[in-house]
């Protein structure tokens, strides 16, 4: 009986240690304050996206640190930042001396938290979420890739123009930093005299949440109450003291209602058309080619995914049609059969590095989208080159701005060209990933991803290849996947980088090189 | 009793559209020393309704779900009191609605000791009291995030289970069996997910479990006909619910309850050692799982590798 005992205790033992194996799972980007690789001391002189200048915002001179009213706030900061609770602690670890990135990280959080298509009502019908009635259901907003992408844009480029502001006011004041006047002040991040007024953070606490709580508006308590956290942080850390804070809460107020204003004026509450527009949209496209897309849901749904989108107002590319690519291959011809031979093909016999290559650039429901698969690499990135909160802003603002005018782009042809998915062009056709609700060509996998990877190799030339090869292999992850053909995949590479190098170009003379 | 030795069934396993359970013995039967029995069933599992949530939806994009598996088995006997059994299903599942295709292949290897604890008289039957471990782990690179198609849960999985049977001189019996399943977590092809919030990771925690299960039973004919009605129960400890119109995912906080029956008939003198069994199953409440119904047959085969002394 003996020896039995020993083998179920060692078959216990194995089973306990394979089990036990597991890993921690992170819910954020595993970072902690570091040194910036630079200031960027001229920022205050960079080329704002919005504002006519960084001075379109005005804020007032700040006392001068030797004045009674600034030194009664060092020494009611200095009071703040003794004896902080542990949840001050890790607040201070958590915001960083870069929000930029943890206001990303919620940005995308909320997209993948909102990412999910309504479901048919039990009549058949369905119901779209209404902006007027956001608590729907369904809730406001559908968060798809054109939602969020603009979503990105908006909050990238009014952070990257509040800190242009702020930059300037910092070296125009140059009110030294907190620690600089007052050794005693316990700094809770590297060292490094950035002026303090006005509060970057303030800046980027303000405008994040203004703007997010205008694209997630039931998360509005959330967003306060996280803006609230990251303020108190500045404190804590030793940061700033209260004038530098608010004068950085003006800054991101006033940069925030001129960013909204764009956004009220852009197209975007057009974009999801009713159907008798869908239907015309649809008819054009068919007596120009002769083919069009449908739906291949059951019950079917009667609009495809905001067929004006293609509509929205670029940021930085003159007309949609200059961007727009040539006609695709009529379905039958042989130059369709062959790619629709290959997408047979792959189903028939999909490797596992394919199949995973598919599921890895999904970025389906549920999830951040391809935009935010993007901003999370950037995000990486940006650690990585120790990047200053300006010059992070500045990625973010140039590289979404391209993944939106690669959107818009990319759906002014989907919807000009109408062209059928592969479920539709070959019945019975089964796939491993979803089927989106719009038309086929050209890939938005594809057109994001190529414009992301051009705006991130010019910033960071040394993970240029990197880039470039995530780019193909987004594009080719729907091909794997049986939902596009590889010439919607081709042209989307193409088109993306067609759109971003707009982008780059203004970005190339904005001073900031 | 004895004599007649058979395979007890993982019915368990089979009720469940998803294969959660790992295939743990739950009943009370055992081989002697040097028995070795092989078996195969074949199930076929069905649902056109299951809870998001605890909302029982249908989904056109779906239609029928069918989950086919076919699964052998081996069992031996260590000793009169410890029984070693190894399982493996293959599976392959495809629904009539929607473009999805599905998936076939072998899910997940189980290895169960089970061991007779306690047996004893107690008044006109015996009360037998048994214990049973098992360890699950997938037999292939098969994907787990792709419910409901996918083959398994795609994680290792420790169950420990009590059992406590009594039987009545007569041939009528009732056992109850209680089990706690740990589950480890699943390797995904992305990495991020929404779990209730952002996870940066290409690793999901599977919810650990408890089964029960409560049985009803006779032999008939001289134990050559057994006939049972079952009640089960799976209750995740932890997880998330399935999203408004949005896919499963192995996160998710699983339960159902269901009942069945199940049949097992030996032909003790034309063909000794052979069985045959068959089943019916109703999930009948649920959170996070199809409203499945299954159908099994199999047959079991007995024999001696080695007279015992």
């Amino acid at each position: 009986m003996k020896k039995y005992t020993i083998a179920l205790l060692t078959f216990f033992a194995s089973a306990a240690l394979i089990t036990s194996c597991e890993n921690d799972l992170p819910t954020r980007a595993n970072f902690s304050s570091y040194e910036f690789s630079g200031l960027d001391e001229h920022g205050g002189t960079w080329k704002p996206v919005l504002l006519s200048a960084p001075t379109q915002i005005v804020i007032a001179a700040p006392a001068d640190v030797t004045s009674s009213g600034y030194q009664a706030e060092l020494a009611s900061l200095k009071s703040a930042t003794a004896n902080l609770s542990g949840s001050q602690v890790e607040a201070v670890e958590y915001w960083t001396n870069n929000p930029i990135i943890r206001w990303n990280e919620i940005a995308l959080e909320l997209a993948a938290k909102y990412n999910l298509i309504p479901g048919p009502n039990a009549d058949g019908t369905y119901t779209l979420p209404n902006s007027a009635n956001p608590a729907g259901p369904p809730p406001f907003p559908f968060a798809h890739p054109p939602y969020t992408c603009r979503m990105l844009a908006y909050l990238s480029v009014a952070q990257f123009d509040g800190l242009i502001s702020a930059w300037h006011y910092k070296y125009a004041f140059n009110r030294p930093a907190t620690y600089a006047t007052d050794s005693s002040i316990p700094f809770a991040y590297a060292k490094n005299n950035l002026p303090s007024y006005p509060s970057e953070g303030a800046v980027v606490a303000v405008v994040s949440r203004d703007i997010l709580t205008a694209m997630f508006p039931l998360e509005k308590d959330f967003l306060a109450a996280k803006a609230e956290e990251h303020l108190s942080s500045l404190t804590w850390s030793g940061s700033n003291v209260a004038s530098d804070i608010e004068a950085g809460k003006i800054i991101g107020t006033e940069v925030k209602k001129i960013a909204l204003a764009r956004a009220a004026g852009d197209g975007m509450k057009n974009a999801q058309t009713p159907k008798a527009k869908s239907d015309s949209i649809k008819a054009a496209a068919f007596a120009r080619f002769g083919w069009s897309w449908d739906n291949q849901e059951n019950p079917q749904r009667p609009v495809g995914l905001t067929p004006l989108f293609g509509k929205v107002k670029m940021w930085n590319v003159p007309t949609v049609e200059e961007v727009r690519p040539g006609i695709p291959p009529a379905p039958g011809s042989p130059a369709f059969e062959k790619d629709a031979q290959e997408l047979r093909d792959f189903a028939k016999n999909l490797t596992v590095e394919q199949r995973r290559i598919a599921n890895w650039w999904s970025d389906g429901l549920s999830t951040y989208t391809p935009p935010g698969h993007w901003n999370r690499l950037a995000k990486d990135f940006m650690i990585k080159y120790e990047m200053n909160p300006l010059r992070s802003a500045r990625t973010f603002a140039y590289m979404n701005m391209a993944i939106m005018d690669a959107g818009i782009s990319c759906w002014d042809t989907k919807y000009y060209y109408h062209y059928p998915r592969p479920i539709q062009t070959m019945p019975g056709f089964k796939t491993i990933l979803g089927t989106p609700n719009f038309p086929a060509y050209s890939s938005g996998h594809s057109t994001f991803s190529a414009a992301a990877a051009e705006v991130l190799s010019y910033i960071f030339p040394n993970e240029a290849t990197f880039c470039r090869d995530w780019a193909r292999e987004a594009a080719d992850s729907r091909i794997y996947g049986g939902i596009h053909y590889r010439f919607d995949a081709d042209n989307g590479i193409d088109q993306g980088k067609k759109v971003a190098q707009y982008t780059v170009n203004k970005a190339k003379v904005d001073n900031a090189d | 009793m004895k004599k007649y030795l058979l395979l007890s069934l993982f019915t368990l396993s089979l009720l469940v559209s998803n294969s959660l359970l790992a295939q743990s013995p739950s009943d009370e039967i055992l081989m002697k020393k040097y028995e070795l029995c092989v078996a195969v069933t074949y199930d076929l599992g069905e649902w056109n309704q299951y809870w998001e949530g605890t909302y029982l939806r249908g989904n056109e994009n779906i239609g029928v779900l069918t989950r086919n598996m076919v699964m052998p088995m081996v069992a031996a006997g260590i000793t009169d009191k410890l029984n070693v059994l190894i399982a493996t299903p293959y599976v392959k599942t495809k629904s009539t609605g929607g473009q999805l295709a599905g998936v076939e292949g072998f899910q997940d290897i189980s290895i169960a000791l089970k061991y007779e604890i306690l047996k004893k008289e107690i008044g006109k039957g015996k009360l037998a009291l048994l214990g049973t471990a098992a360890f699950a782990t997938p037999m292939s690179n098969y994907l787990s995030d792709y419910m409901p198609y996918s083959l398994g849960l795609g994680t290792n999985e420790i169950t420990l289970r009590a059992i406590v049977h009594y039987q009545l001189d007569k041939g009528m019996y009732a056992r109850v069996a209680g089990a706690h399943l740990w589950r480890g977590q699943t390797e995904v092809e992305r990495d991020y997910y929404y779990n209730n919030g952002s996870y940066y990771s290409t690793f999901m925690d599977v919810p650990n479990a408890w089964n029960y299960q409560a049985t009803i039973g006779t032999w008939l004919f001289n134990y050559a006909l057994r006939l049972e009605a079952n009640y089960t129960a799976l209750k995740s400890t932890s997880g998330d619910d399935i999203r408004a119109y949005n896919a499963p995912q192995p996160t998710n906080k699983m339960e159902m309850t269901s009942v069945g029956f199940f049949a097992q008939y030996y032909f003790k003198k034309k063909i000794k050692g052979l069985g045959v069994l068959g089943y019916y199953n109703q999930v009948i409440d649920g959170r996070n799982i199809g409203k499945s119904t299954n159908l099994g047959i199999g047959a079991t085969y007995q024999f001696k590798v080695k007279n015992s002394q």
